[in-house]
């Protein structure tokens, strides 16, 4: 979700440069678009979808969760010289790095867990278990590149919580600068057209 | 039914190819972000 906020906030603030300069708001000009299917589909299987995620034993899908990185990574190559797309590319490195690394999935210690559910999760989970949709409960001492785990947190007095890694902090702004200043000038599009 | 209809061929008409692609772009970027992104959320809480 606060990924998705990015995107949406990196929309907002180009479109509103692009009609403060009375310009017009630029599309990024994907390559390849058919690669962000390809990649997000098992993801979407064996992660995110509550119907199907369970049917996937662990280890066949971080063996997915890899693949799938491989893949959007290729994708990532391949538009690099699109604006925010490097800062995008090294954060997806980051990620890539640590999930690899700690048996294809983001680790993340209790403590933060115990932060985000609001009790003991080590009452109800084992070290090593699947946590959420890409996340495995481990213990700091036990995590490999540990400070490119699902450490930071929100501030406390927002009633949204959630976790997030250095590398997803790279995603969200490369994200941000895709769309909040594109350069391409094909596909080009007036503000006034999108208000209306 | 027919002030209507008339409004949706209006609107309709006013999505133009442009829009689409934009669209698009941003769906793209929002599959792309889910996709490499790795936050943990509290709404989803242990498997």
């Amino acid at each position: 979700m606060i990924l998705l906020l990015a995107v949406l906030t990196g929309f907002l603030v180009g479109l509103g440069r692009a009609h403060w300069q009375n310009q017009a708001y630029t599309v990024p000009g994907f390559q390849s678009v058919w690669l962000i299917v390809v990649a997000f589909l098992p993801q979407l299987f064996m992660a995110y979808w509550p119907v199907t995620r369970h049917l996937f034993p662990d280890r066949l899908a971080s063996a997915i969760l890899l693949a799938s990185l491989t893949l959007f990574l290729a994708f990532a190559w391949l538009n690099r010289r699109l604006p925010g797309m490097p800062i995008l590319i090294v954060g997806l490195l980051l990620n890539f790095t640590v999930i690899a690394a700690n048996g294809g999935w983001m680790p993340i210690n209790p403590q933060t867990a115990d932060f985000l559910t609001g009790k003991d999760v080590l009452q109800v989970m084992n070290l090593g278990d699947r946590f959420g949709e890409k996340d495995i409960l481990l213990s700091a001492q036990n995590t490999y590149f540990e400070f490119l785990a699902d450490r930071f947190l929100l501030p406390a007095w927002l009633s949204y919580r959630t976790a997030f890694s250095l590398g997803d902090v790279l995603i969200g702004l490369g994200a941000f600068w895709l769309l909040a200043k594109p350069i391409h000038k094909t596909n080009t599009m007036n503000t006034k057209g999108i208000s209306a | 039914m027919k002030e209507k209809f008339a409004r949706f061929v209006l609107l309709t008409s006013k999505v133009n190819r442009q829009h689409i692609q934009l669209a698009m772009a941003i769906l793209a970027l929002a599959v792309l972000v889910l996709g490499i992104g790795a936050p943990g959320d509290a709404g989803i809480g242990p498997r």
